[in-house]
């Protein structure tokens, strides 16, 4: 969306800006960001490694290698890999809007609950909820189209999971909660007096919505639109799952077989380069504005009655809960009661690998909360320096530390291999390295969100505080983290999650003996056995839901 | 620890100072035995000791296996038992990914086993300096072609290339008796296989090259997809979705079609091209390699010891329904036995000098 399109209303629009001239102009020059710059730089710097080292490696390949690429399959991964990443961001902008939309700003029946049911499903990752649904839609073999078929006397066609509508289907499902927590987050803390304002200027309720409540929400739908888009480009799991060919699924087809990585490198090449492209784009798309409130004069925004749309709305929020929550718990709750009865799959689901059930849930705590902890301290002297001292080399190491995010796991492991190999030897095959990868990779949803939360927060706020005599770092303590906490929780919130469900990076790059739960649920669902796959699975939900459940009421959407 | 340290960097420094002395290419013992370290507890380097299994032997043991977890681990189980001492470290993944692993850290060695589902894999990784060659005692009785000549790898066991049906969905009549006649068109839609990151597919594709060459290989292929045959990542895909009626046919290893008989489906195995001017049944081996610079190494010998021994085979041969390569192990009933049909014959070294071609093939042809 760009500026010109979303007219908003000029009274409304220029003391915002002015403000928020005259505060950069006020930041830029009290307060010298060298320090700053330079700490921003170096996360930067080390976000960027494995980027390098796939740009080193695709123009290092051999001519042969780019010209077997070029000539067919290149053309069509792209065509894939794009269609795919459309059909699904725009997919989950509309559902994870509108049912933000549903739960903060109507009175949807339950809504209380219904948080919790849209924030949940990002604790199954799109791989455990693709095998579920397979099991259940598979075309002819699939429970329901058996279940139909035992019931009418005849095969009835049922949709099949599989291919491009299946991989699109399974992946909204799985990635609308980004949009929805972060634009949940944003309809939440929406000033009252923005509608109000362009209700007194005349205008009507749909118009109001989509010329003021939507524009000013911008920010946090590009974040969970860039999120979804990237999470697509390196999406592996499912659509090597449901057989449709990306680019993510190529490189690893590449490095399953032979043992040149050129062609891979190649690919990766492109892949980045794509996810520049997108960024670059929703850099230009953010355009010029703004939005920042001001603390003291702050009122919710009311809530819209939905009347006759009471029932229709609460089908639908049902119908997504139903989908992308309850049918794939239910089935690995069933699943999971079947291996628990039956002794051999029970023993063999307890004594698997070389190690017990039990570490490999504690390893997959502690990676992800140490990974977690990581990327939100590294991302905050980034989003301090891009969203405090706007400028061309701020903008730039923004958007390097989001570019790690569009590498697939496998590519990020790979490069890790190598280079920590040769320069800290000491550290490879330890599951730090394992920790790092997360960090690599989930880094940028530390600094989407930390960006997303200081945006939120007037920089005249810290002006006060610097006018009043406190330092930078004080400032900084003791006003704007306070203030942006809430925000850097959710990022932490979400790379605690992902970071628990990143399956290529941790299997490549794992110690051996050394298992999570993610890792587990791959081993045994990739050889068959999704009843022995379902405890893990459960289990790794679980264990999701209580550190969700604790960030998000502390971030007060969710009380 | 800092000793320990200490002692792991000097005795990987003297194993790749061994490793570039010029070794006399048949004599397991001369690249190690120079490797003698004073006094060092921590680290197993008592080499000479190796060639003797009684001796105790402790520590970790790293395994990373192209197989399939539940097809190596009672045998790890087993080994566990014998040894409870060792602590072993399964990596389990595919076959092609745990050997890309193995390249990229062979200055930094992590695992001291490899053990792989196909030879074309262990074969190239050999001439690529990868591994470290033993020839444990046993190795005498097995089949010495499925013995590296430089002792860097030793077979395991066999398995089959087989067609498996559900018997609810083809009649006798019908059955295919060569993997020729899967690109029949009779057959449109309603064969399962394992696609290109397969191994044992891999290995038939190239197995398949060298004996009909290109062309036809590429034809049969070319067959496959027109006759649009599904392509699943592994086999147990393939074998549970023919067991529930969802395919009337699978190509896959043997075993499968008895893992999957043994849960109760209507299923029944074909072991093809068994006629006159046919190709002969598609076999091809497990194999087992220390790596070079192997941590372990008394351990990892030993754990060799016992996959080519009486009590390692027998648990393949039980738990997996493989052909034991070890003569005197009874296969698990219901098994046929290899020595009744006419295998094809191929020559492993050759064909993984050949495996670019072969995914240059399936990449040619988009083979999913």
């Amino acid at each position: 969306m760009n500026r010109s399109d979303a007219p908003m209303p000029p009274a409304l629009v220029s003391p915002l800006q002015r403000l928020r001239a005259a505060s950069n102009r006020l930041t830029t020059r009290s307060a010298s960001p060298v320090l700053l710059a330079g700490l921003a730089g170096l996360v930067a710097l080390f976000l960027a490694v494995p980027v390098v080292y796939i740009f080193l490696r695709a123009v290092g390949a051999d001519a042969e290698a780019w010209q077997r690429l070029l000539q067919v399959r290149l053309w069509k991964l792209l065509g894939n890999t794009l269609l795919l990443m459309l059909a699904v961001t725009g997919g989950a902008l509309v559902i994870g809007a509108s049912m933000a939309w549903l739960t903060e700003r109507s009175d949807l029946p339950g809504r209380k609950y219904f948080r919790w049911m849209f924030a949940l499903p990002l604790a199954i990752p799109a791989y455990i909820g693709g095998i579920v649904h397979l099991a259940l839609l598979r075309p002819r073999g699939g429970m329901l189209p058996r279940l139909l078929e035992n019931l009418l006397g005849q095969p009835v066609y049922t949709p099949s999971p599989l291919g491009f509508w299946g991989a699109a289907f399974i992946l909204i499902l799985f990635t609308f909660p980004y949009v929805y927590l972060l634009s949940g987050a944003a309809f939440r803390s929406q000033h009252a007096s923005l509608e109000e304002a362009a209700r007194m200027l005349g205008y009507r309720p749909l118009r109001t919505f989509f010329s003021v409540t939507l524009p000013a929400m911008r920010p946090g739908l590009l974040a969970g639109a860039l999120l979804v888009a990237l999470d697509i480009l390196a999406e592996y799991g499912t659509v090597a799952l449901l057989r449709y060919e990306t680019f993510s699924s190529a490189i690893f087809v590449q490095l399953s077989g032979r043992y040149d990585r050129s062609a891979a490198a190649v690919l990766s090449g492109v892949l980045v380069g794509l996810a520049v492209i997108i960024l670059w784009a929703e850099l230009h798309s953010q355009g010029q504005a703004r939005f920042t409130q001001m603390e003291s004069s702050w009122r919710p925004a009311p809530i819209v009655r939905l009347g006759k749309w009471r029932i229709p709305a609460l089908l639908v929020a049902a119908g997504v809960t139903f989908t992308s929550l309850l049918v794939p718990v239910g089935v690995l709750t069933t699943w999971s009661i079947q291996a628990v009865l039956d002794p051999e799959t029970l023993r063999s689901v307890l004594h698997s690998g070389s190690m017990g059930f039990s570490n490999f849930a504690w390893n997959s705590l502690w990676t992800s909360f140490l990974a977690a902890l990581l990327a939100i301290t590294l991302s905050v002297p980034v989003a301090l320096f891009s969203v405090r001292h706007p400028s061309r080399v701020s903008r730039l190491i923004a958007r390097v530390c989001q570019v790690g995010y569009a590498i697939p796991g496998v590519v990020i492991a790979l490069s890790l291999v190598l280079l920590v190999n040769r320069a800290l030897p000491f550290l490879y095959a330890t599951p730090l390295i394992v920790v790092i990868a997360y960090v690599l990779r989930h880094v940028p949803q530390a600094v989407r969100a930390s960006e997303a939360a200081l945006n939120q927060v007037s920089a005249t706020l810290e002006e006060a505080a610097r006018v009043s005599g406190r330092t930078a770092v004080q400032t900084f303590v003791q006003v704007t983290f306070p203030l942006i906490l809430p925000g850097l929780l959710a990022g932490g919130a979400l790379v605690f999650l992902t970071s628990l469900k990143e399956l290529p990076a941790t299997l490549l790059l794992r110690p051996a003996g050394f298992d999570t739960l993610a890792v587990r649920v791959w081993v045994w669902a990739n050889d068959g056995f999704y009843i022995q796959a379902a405890p893990a699975a459960l289990l790794l939900v679980l264990i999701s839901a209580v550190p969700l459940s604790f960030l998000l009421r502390r971030e007060q959407i969710f009380k | 620890m800092s000793l320990y340290r200490l002692t792991s960097l000097l005795f990987i420094l003297v194993l790749l100072l061994t490793a570039c002395t010029p070794a006399s290419p048949v004599t397991p013992e001369v690249p190690t035995a120079a490797a003698t370290l004073p006094d060092s507890t921590d680290v197993p380097t008592d080499v000479a000791a190796t060639e003797t299994v009684d001796q105790p032997i402790s520590g970790k043991l790293v395994i990373y296996s192209g197989r399939s977890e539940p097809l190596i681990q009672p045998v790890i189980d087993a080994f566990k038992a014998e040894h409870p001492e060792v602590e072993v470290l399964l990596k389990a993944g595919s076959n092609s990914e745990i050997a890309n692993a193995l390249i990229e850290e062979q200055a930094n060695t992590q695992a001291d086993l490899f053990i792989t589902t196909e030879l074309f894999t262990v074969q190239s990784l050999s001439q690529q300096g990868i591994f470290q060659p033993y020839r444990p005692a046993a190795a005498d009785l097995l089949p010495p072609e499925f013995i590296d000549p430089n002792n860097n790898w030793i077979g395991l066991t066999l398995r089959a290339r087989v067609i498996m049906y559900n018997t609810d969905l083809v009649a006798p009549e019908d059955l295919p008796t060569s993997i020729f006649d899967l690109t029949d068109p009779k057959w449109k839609g309603k064969i399962a296989a394992a696609g290109s990151t397969n191994g044992s597919m891999q290995a038939q594709i190239a197995a398949m090259r060298q004996l009909l060459g290109e062309e036809e290989t590429e034809a049969w292929l070319q067959g496959l997809l027109d006759n649009e045959v599904t392509f699943f990542g592994g086999h147990t895909d393939v074998r549970k979705a023919v067991g529930a009626g969802e395919f009337a046919l699978g190509l896959v290893n043997h075993y499968y079609y008895h893992l999957q008989l043994a849960e109760g489906s209507k299923v029944g195995v074909i072991y093809p091209d068994q006629g006159d001017g046919q190709l002969g049944l598609i076999t091809n081996a497990t194999a087992v390699a220390v790596v070079k610079g192997a941590q372990n190494v008394p351990a990892a010998q030993a754990f060799v010891d016992f996959l080519v021994s009486e009590q390692g085979q027998k648990i393949f041969a039980e738990q997996n329904y493989e052909y034991p390569l070890l003569p005197g192990v009874p296969l698990r009933e219901g098994v046929q036995p290899l020595e009744s049909f006419r295998l094809a014959e191929v020559n492993i070294a050759e064909a993984a000098l050949d495996s670019d071609a072969t995914f240059d093939l399936m990449e040619k042809l988009e083979l999913p």
